[in-house]
């Protein structure tokens, strides 16, 4: 198992609000790697540490190492690494006065991608991929907004994979889905595995039962246990996350 | 926060009489019905208070048309395009003041725009957060200025520069071409546009900001998280789903301008030609009434000056009513970009059969439905994957250049104030620094000369008339504004009834109405019915209570509807009828805003000049009584701001320093009021 993202020490904070604690943790590469815990325990935040999102936040702060592939992030250009790891929200967010076609464009034609063969291809690689194509290949000039809340995610899940990024945030992207399209998205995240390094962050246990290689869980901003999954939702050597995988909490 | 306990605000619960209620009371009938009588009551008194604005509409359009009758039917469509203001042959047409004003306009907004844009974009996307909320209010205050203040320190500070500087060095750069042709002499479209500029800029930034703001965080990290700079993410994410607003921030600019009254007459140099250079002196539709409407009797000439006013309010009503279309549209999909070729392509292709057209495609699609995930992942090209974007200087370089961009625009936006308050102080400071200023009445006119002193005097009479103008006004504005408020916010909007989105629509249309138009209304209404007090405090107090009416009410709709539905739905849950909630519950939560949109009413009027100077007459005397003229701030600066006498120039500079100041401290307060109870969204 080659380690994708490595962690270590990690220290985030709002303000004066400390929110992670000298978290260390290697992501395997190309795996699904599910974060759970309670809410508040600073999943989010991690997964933001990740693309350097976080510092983006006004007050809020960071220390400790992040290595993708053995590079320090903090020595790479913030545009770089978010450009190399991708991120999806919890709410899809496509861009409300751009077409479907121009979302998934949009990150191509940051980099500079003017030739519209190339567009064309690197748009319809991703709706494929994201396993959008077959329902907006007749109208991709419509407004991204148009789609369904599903369709949405996965129309930003294509925008993030239009850049062909090797790493792939996902944070909570199916909380605001109905189970369908919850379904659509376990699938696609299991193809995904293939290609790229999945980090999950997700609320619902059974999802990261079904779609991880492996999970860790974090409590009050700390990593309590980081595992395969079987091992995590079946033998957790740790109480706390017993307790939690058992539902006795959170 | 929760919803209100049962004990908190105290009202008596409107509970069915079989139930007990929770004091364990029987309600008696009796109560019922005063409960009811109250509702309907409050319902009714509202849905007046907001007729009035309807009203309002309607009494500026017949008073107008009908003043306007007969020049329309002595001139017709001659009026457009006639270019004569002849008393004596008793000629008029508007062609000059149509092109002034629509020149003029234009081109402040072709000078504001990019500075606005830039300043908005600074202050919303850049600037830190600490610097955010100082540096907003002082670009806000600049739209506080009276607009007599703005057109006194162009005449002493800009004009004198264009007609040394900048204007001969145009001339000279470009040869005397057009439009920089004729002689340079200050007073002209040119400055007048600049001082527009100034004046509106604060606006169209104020908007674009909201604009900006109001696009979701989220929005902004989605374009983060794809790898864009921080610029590139506004442009994508950002200014995209902001454009209707920022249009509707530069149509509502456009508005503002094209009204503007007194800054205008004070520099555009008032010759009645139509201008064939940016250096001829002009007249606008505002100007040429505000400068002809004193002193004119009956007749044609005020007859004409009327048709011009209502040329004047369907430009500005349309304009406004324009922009508020604008920023109502909330749907994104009229302004989708995406000019993709691949749809068309995709139609063209296979238009009915899904198996046939572009082959790439189809092959990946056949693939994927064929249950082998791997084709479309081997056909994956991997020239982007794992390099770090090319294009990265660039791209970085930009994001310096955007941030040099805004800093230069907000050094422009924060010049025009600095300068004001810096000549106001220079010039009226030492006036004004005197005690007894505030006390004495206007000194009689004198050039100071070495073995001659003059004296200081004041502006007492002055004040006075104003706070008791300002006092006629806000007696009716305030309450009518704050009930029409109340209407809107919790009757209109939720009944989504015509009335209420019409009465909510004009008062924001109503607000872009140049007030040189509710003073040559208010004049006209008192010349017919009671023509003695035409020119008078009471006259002059009803036109600002006018200027006052639709701000109070659209603050007071914006500010209640902040109030959530479900605070609302809360205290009606608890029996509380509509009025109480309206009232105890809603009001209470908003008050800190409804003050604030008070208090901006009631600057606003206080810095208003046009309507004050065709209604309240000129005095220099103390009060004397309602029905007679009286001395007000504003005219006094618009009288004797090109005063040959000395000291009258520097009592005009100090009233101008004291409106500034007042200016200040009313929005520092307001500033203070809606932090102190910021009305939260999210309760």
């Amino acid at each position: 198992m080659t380690v994708k993202l490595e962690v270590s020490d990690l220290n985030a904070r709002f303000g004066s609000k400390r929110v992670l604690y000298d978290l260390s943790l290697a992501l395997p590469d190309r795996a699904v790697t599910a974060i759970i815990g309670p809410s508040g325990c600073g999943k989010s935040t991690f997964l933001r540490c990740l693309n350097r999102l976080h510092e983006e936040t006004p007050g809020a702060s960071v220390t400790g190492t992040i290595r993708l592939d053995g590079e320090d992030l903090r020595l790479l250009d913030p545009v770089a690494v978010r450009f190399r790891i991708g991120m999806v929200f919890q709410k899809p967010t496509p861009f409300p006065n751009l077409s479907i076609y121009e979302n998934v464009a949009a990150g191509l034609r940051l980099l500079g991608v003017r030739r519209r063969q190339e567009l064309d291809d690197g748009v319809v690689d991703a709706l494929l991929h994201a396993g959008l194509w077959e329902e907006v290949e007749q109208d991709v000039d419509a407004p991204g907004t148009s789609l369904s809340g599903g369709q949405q995610q996965r129309l930003c899940i294509a925008r993030a994979l239009a850049v062909q990024p090797e790493v792939l945030l996902m944070d909570e992207p199916c909380s605001a889905l109905d189970p369908i399209a919850t379904h659509r998205i376990e699938t696609l995240i299991g193809r995904l595995r293939k290609e790229y390094t999945v980090v999950l962050v997700t609320h619902n246990l059974a999802q990261a039962r079904r779609v991880a290689d492996h999970t860790a869980f974090f409590y009050l901003g700390k990593l309590v246990e980081f595992g395969a999954t079987a091992g995590i939702f079946e033998s957790p050597q740790e109480k706390l996350t017993e307790n939690y995988v058992t539902g006795r909490f959170g | 926060m929760g919803p209100p306990s049962p004990s908190a605000p105290e009202g008596g619960p409107l509970v069915s009489p079989s139930e007990p209620d929770p004091s364990g009371r029987r309600l008696l009938p009796a109560r019922l019905r005063l409960l009811r009588a109250l509702e309907l009551a409050f319902h009714g008194g509202t849905a007046l208070a907001a007729a009035a604005i309807l009203l309002f509409v309607a009494a500026l359009l017949l008073v107008l048309v009908e003043g306007a009758a007969p020049s329309f039917l002595r001139f017709g469509p001659g009026f457009l395009s006639g270019s004569a203001w002849d008393g004596v042959h008793n000629l008029y047409g508007a062609y000059p003041a149509i092109v002034g004003t629509l020149l003029s306009s234009g081109l402040a907004l072709l000078f504001a725009v990019p500075v606005a844009l830039g300043v908005a974009v600074f202050l919303s996307e850049i600037a830190p957060p600490w610097l955010r909320e100082p540096l907003t209010y002082v670009v806000d205050l600049s739209a506080a200025v009276p607009s007599v203040v703005y057109g006194f320190w162009a005449f002493f500070v800009l004009v004198p520069l264009m007609r040394g500087t900048i204007e001969p060095g145009l001339a000279a750069a470009t040869g005397g071409a057009f439009p920089f042709s004729g002689a340079p002499n200050g007073l002209d479209l040119l400055s007048a546009s600049l001082v527009l500029a100034v004046m509106i800029l604060p606006t169209i930034a104020a908007l674009s900001r909201e604009a900006l703001r109001a696009v979701p965080r989220a929005n902004r990290e989605a374009a983060l998280s794809l790898g864009a700079t921080r610029w590139e993410a506004t442009r994508v994410a950002v200014l995209g789903p902001a454009r209707g607003g920022i249009v509707a921030g530069i149509v509502l600019g456009l508005g503002r301008a094209m009204g503007e009254t007194i800054a205008v007459a004070m520099v555009i140099g008032n010759i009645y030609l139509t201008p064939v250079s940016f250096f001829s002196p002009a007249q606008t539709l505002a100007s040429l009434i505000v400068n002809n409407f004193t002193g004119v009797g009956i007749g044609l000439e005020r007859s004409a000056l009327f048709e011009a006013g209502l040329l004047l309010l369907v430009l500005t009503l349309g304009v406004n009513a324009l922009a508020r279309l604008l920023l109502a549209r909330r749907s994104p999909e009229g302004m989708v970009r995406g000019a993709s070729s691949l749809t068309r392509a995709i139609r063209r292709l296979r238009p009915h059969h899904p198996s046939v057209g572009s082959p790439r495609a189809a092959l990946a699609a056949a693939a994927l439905v064929g249950g082998d995930p791997k084709l479309p992942t081997e056909r994956w090209s991997r020239h982007l994957r794992g390099r770090a974007p090319s294009n990265l200087r660039r791209r970085h370089g930009m994001e310096w250049i955007v941030l040099g961009l805004c800093l230069g625009a907000l050094a422009v936006a924060v010049l025009p104030l600095a300068s004001v308050l810096q000549t106001a102080v220079d010039r009226g400071g030492s006036a004004a620094v005197h005690p007894s200023f505030y006390v004495s009445e206007n000194p009689l006119g004198c050039n100071p000369g070495p073995n001659r002193s003059c004296s200081v005097g004041g502006i007492g009479p002055e004040i006075e008339g104003t706070l008791i103008v300002l006092g006629v006004g806000a007696l009716f504005a305030m309450p009518v504004g704050i009930l029409a408020g109340i209407y809107l916010s919790e009757y209109g909007r939720r009944s989504r009834s015509r009335f209420g989105r019409s009465v909510s629509f004009l008062a924001d249309v109503l607000t872009g109405v140049p007030t040189i138009l509710v003073g040559v209304l208010v004049f006209a209404i008192f010349l017919q019915y009671d023509h003695d007090s035409a020119s008078s405090a009471l006259s002059g107090g009803v036109a600002l209570g006018l200027v006052m009416l639709p701000i109070v009410t659209r603050a007071t709709e914006e500010a209640l509807r902040t109030v959530s539905v479900a605070v609302r739905e809360a205290a009606l849950a608890l029996g509380f009828t509509r009025q109480r909630t309206s009232l105890r519950v809603v009001l209470g939560a908003a008050r800190g805003a409804v003050v604030t949109g008070a208090l901006l009413g009631l600057s606003r009027a206080a810095g208003d000049t046009a309507a004050l100077f065709v209604t309240a007459g000129s005095s220099s005397f103390w009060f004397q009584g309602l029905n007679q003229p009286t001395a007000t701030l504003t005219p006094f600066i618009f009288s004797n701001f090109g005063s040959e006498y000395g000291n009258l120039q520097a009592d005009a500079w100090g009233a101008a320093l004291v409106l500034l100041l007042l200016m200040l401290l009313i929005s520092l307060v307001s500033r203070i009021a809606v932090r102190g109870h910021r009305p939260s969204a999210e309760v």
